[in-house]
């Protein structure tokens, strides 16, 4: 037995270099420590200790990456690739988890389901896709996307006492089933193909991204590495719920308690991207195929997207369809960067811009005040302004960078995306993005117009109405700081979007 | 030898296969199942792969039709009438057993795929001690994250059936 290669390989294990994601997992398990340790009475402060850490690790991240200290290149044997995309994504991803964290605290407050296991369940769902974002080998891709998978399936059933939240369980169990499936079956044919001793660059461990690209490129029209290459890409697509796979979409947004609804628009779909980005790296020797099938899926899914959300009441079914809609528009992005260098930097900048204008509307849903939240519709947000300003000042700065309304960060995303859109020659799938842009305004403004015009109301006199929920009645200083950060950061990135740019740069 | 030994395997797993489609009792059609995993392995310990056939028989032919054995008698489920069978499931098994015969034609008529069986490298994972070196040194950090999702999934199940706590 030749230990000696082993070793090396072991040598290779450096933990140092995943230092965010093992602080994560052990906040994870101290929280359930936590859990038993503290008496009853303290178990308030175990959310909050959560977003202290995950705002502690959030620095960490930060610090390696301005200072450029950040550690590149390969580790664990080939598993982990690190680069300055991987490390934005890690705090896209912690970014997300601190708002989820906050809107769970929010909406799992006076209710008598166990508070902590959701956290936990957050922190290491965050902390998979953390290290989903940097895997460069299958084996490491499918468990991380699994860990991420098996973590939302429970949290969209959290609300275990809503049959909603239970039937939308059920279908994401049922989907989210099937879509590994095919991603597995893909990720079977690829080591099927890449590992035949009889092709030229072939090798024993063709499910690495390097060695199944050299592969690639030696074998570009190899048929079951093109089958192998479909089913991967659909299903990522399953994950990011592009055209033919979104059938899911609605009905588990809707049902998902809103925490897990904000975690499921804003992290799978960046989860989706961080291994789309990837993978159309690793697949552009087959870029033949695989461009023209990406462009298709882009148009369905902005064309979907957009005109399905147009008849929608229900405000999460509404927000689901329009997350189907963005989908579209960062699809073109990935297709742009095959012959444009920097639409990948338009791609993240979108992302961004997309988690804080989701993080302002999501932490206004949760402060609605209403206890089921599955059944929020338009008519919920009546005169939102006038009975909550600040919130209804939230909802219009999300909404309005969702719809991409100048100056909103909304906008510069998309204008990116546009301009390098346009600089790739992708005449037709700008027509349709613009299209699409011009259709969604339309029922992104109708929230607004619920939000801020009163509407006339048939009242019976002869029924007692039911007392309305006040908006805004649960809000509290750490609420107020989390919406205004949201909202300022879209604002300011809309106007100066240099920090950004220059962390995505360099 | 091995000749006649592959035949007679892969006859008992596909007599075991139809059997689960084809009996209407539902407990019957679990023991066929285990009957086909059984072969299953035999045909592994052929292809000298024997950690997979060990591994088929005890996670598959045990674990999975132990839980498959529970749920059936969990939900109780009764025998089931015979139903007439519709136009589009008629349509749909002729279409997936026609794809399943192209693929089949496909795989074995590609020049690619026939490769003389000296000239295959040994699998790493063949031998248990092989796979275990991979497991804790390769594939170790995939590993430890299986344990997290195994971890969470203990959890979730905890937390989504554990009886409500009623607050005094």
């Amino acid at each position: 037995m030749p230990t000696e290669i082993y070793q090396k390989i072991a040598e290779t294990n450096t933990w140092g270099a995943i230092a965010p994601e093992l602080a994560l997992a052990i906040l994870a398990l101290s929280l359930l420590v936590l859990e038993i340790v503290l008496p009853k009475v303290a178990h308030g402060v175990i959310p909050r200790v959560a977003i202290l850490g995950q705002l502690g690790i959030l620095a960490y991240v930060f610090t390696t990456t301005c200072a450029g200290t950040c550690v590149t290149g390969e580790a664990f044997g080939g598993m982990l690739s690190f680069d300055n995309t991987g490390q934005l994504f890690r705090m896209f991803f912690l970014v997300t988890s601190v708002f989820v964290s906050y809107l769970g605290m929010v909406s799992l407050e006076n209710k008598t389901l166990p508070q902590v296991e959701y956290f936990h369940i957050l922190l290491v769902i965050t902390a998979a896709l953390m290290l989903l974002a940097q895997a460069s080998h299958f084996v490491m891709l499918f468990v991380a996307l699994e860990t991420a998978t098996v973590g939302f399936y429970i949290l969209v059933s959290y609300f275990r006492n809503q049959v909603v939240s239970l039937e939308a369980g059920l279908k994401y169990l049922i989907m989210g089933a099937l879509s590994s499936t095919i991603l597995l079956f893909g990720i079977v044919l690829l080591y099927g193909a890449g590992s035949n001793p009889a092709l030229a660059g072939s090798s024993l461990d063709p499910l690495n991204f390097g060695n199944l690209g050299v592969f690639l490129s030696a074998n570009s029209s190899d048929s079951l590495a093109l089958i192998g290459m479909l089913l991967v890409i659909s299903g990522v697509a399953f994950k990011i719920g592009a055209f033919p796979f979104q059938i899911w979409i609605p009905d588990v947004y809707q049902g998902a308690p809103t925490p897990t609804t904000a975690l499921l628009a804003v992290a799978s779909k960046g989860a989706g991207f961080a291994m789309l980005m990837r993978l159309a790296d690793l697949f552009s020797p087959l870029g033949e195929w695989m461009y023209p099938l990406l462009s298709t899926l882009a148009v369905l899914t902005i064309l979907f997207g957009n005109l399905a959300a147009l008849t929608q009441r229900n405000l999460k079914r509404l927000l689901g369809l329009s997350g189907v809609s963005h989908a579209g528009f960062l699809l073109i992005g990935v297709v742009a960067a095959r012959s444009v260098e920097w639409a990948s930097t338009a791609v993240m900048f979108y992302l961004f811009a997309y988690l804080l204008a989701s993080a302002a509307v999501f932490a206004v849903m949760v402060h609605l005040g209403k206890d089921d939240d599955s059944d929020l519709t338009l008519d919920d947000l009546g005169d939102l302004a006038h009975k909550n300003g600040f919130l209804g000042m939230a909802l219009a700065v999300g909404i309005g960078s969702l719809a991409g309304i100048p100056p909103l960060a909304g906008f510069i995303g998309k204008l990116l995306i546009f301009v390098a859109a346009f600089e790739a020659e992708l005449y037709g799938l700008l027509a349709v993005a613009v299209i699409g842009v011009v259709v969604s305004i339309y029922y992104y403004f109708g929230i607004l117009k619920s939000a801020f015009f009163e509407v006339w109301r048939f009242q019976d006199d002869d029924e007692e109405t039911p007392e309305e929920p006040v908006p805004g009645a649960s809000l509290r200083f750490f609420g107020k700081v989390a919406i205004v950060l949201a909202v300022a950061g879209t604002i300011v990135l809309g106007f100066y979007q240099n920090p950004l740019s220059s962390l995505l740069g360099g | 030898m091995t000749d006649i030994f592959f035949y007679i395997f892969s006859i008992v797993a596909l007599a075991g296969a139809f059997g689960v489609v084809i009996s209407r009792n539902t407990v019957n059609g679990a023991m066929c199942l285990i009957v086909t995993f059984l072969s299953m392995s035999a045909l592994f310990v052929l292809l000298e792969a024997y950690f997979l056939a060990v591994i088929q028989v005890l996670v598959y032919a045990g674990a999975v039709m132990v839980l498959f054995l529970f749920i059936i008698m969990l939900l109780d489920v009764e025998e089931s009438a015979a139903r007439k069978t519709s136009v589009y499931t008629w349509a749909a098994s002729v279409i997936a057993f026609g794809i399943l015969i192209v693929g089949v034609v496909a795989i074995y008529s590609a020049d690619s795929i026939r490769t003389k069986a000296e000239s295959l490298p040994e699998a790493s994972g063949a031998s248990l001690k092989a796979f275990g070196y991979e497991l804790f040194t390769t594939y170790l950090l995939p590993m430890q994250l299986t344990g997290f999702l195994l971890l969470i999934a203990m959890i979730g199940v905890i937390a989504l059936s554990k009886k409500a706590k009623v607050d005094s």
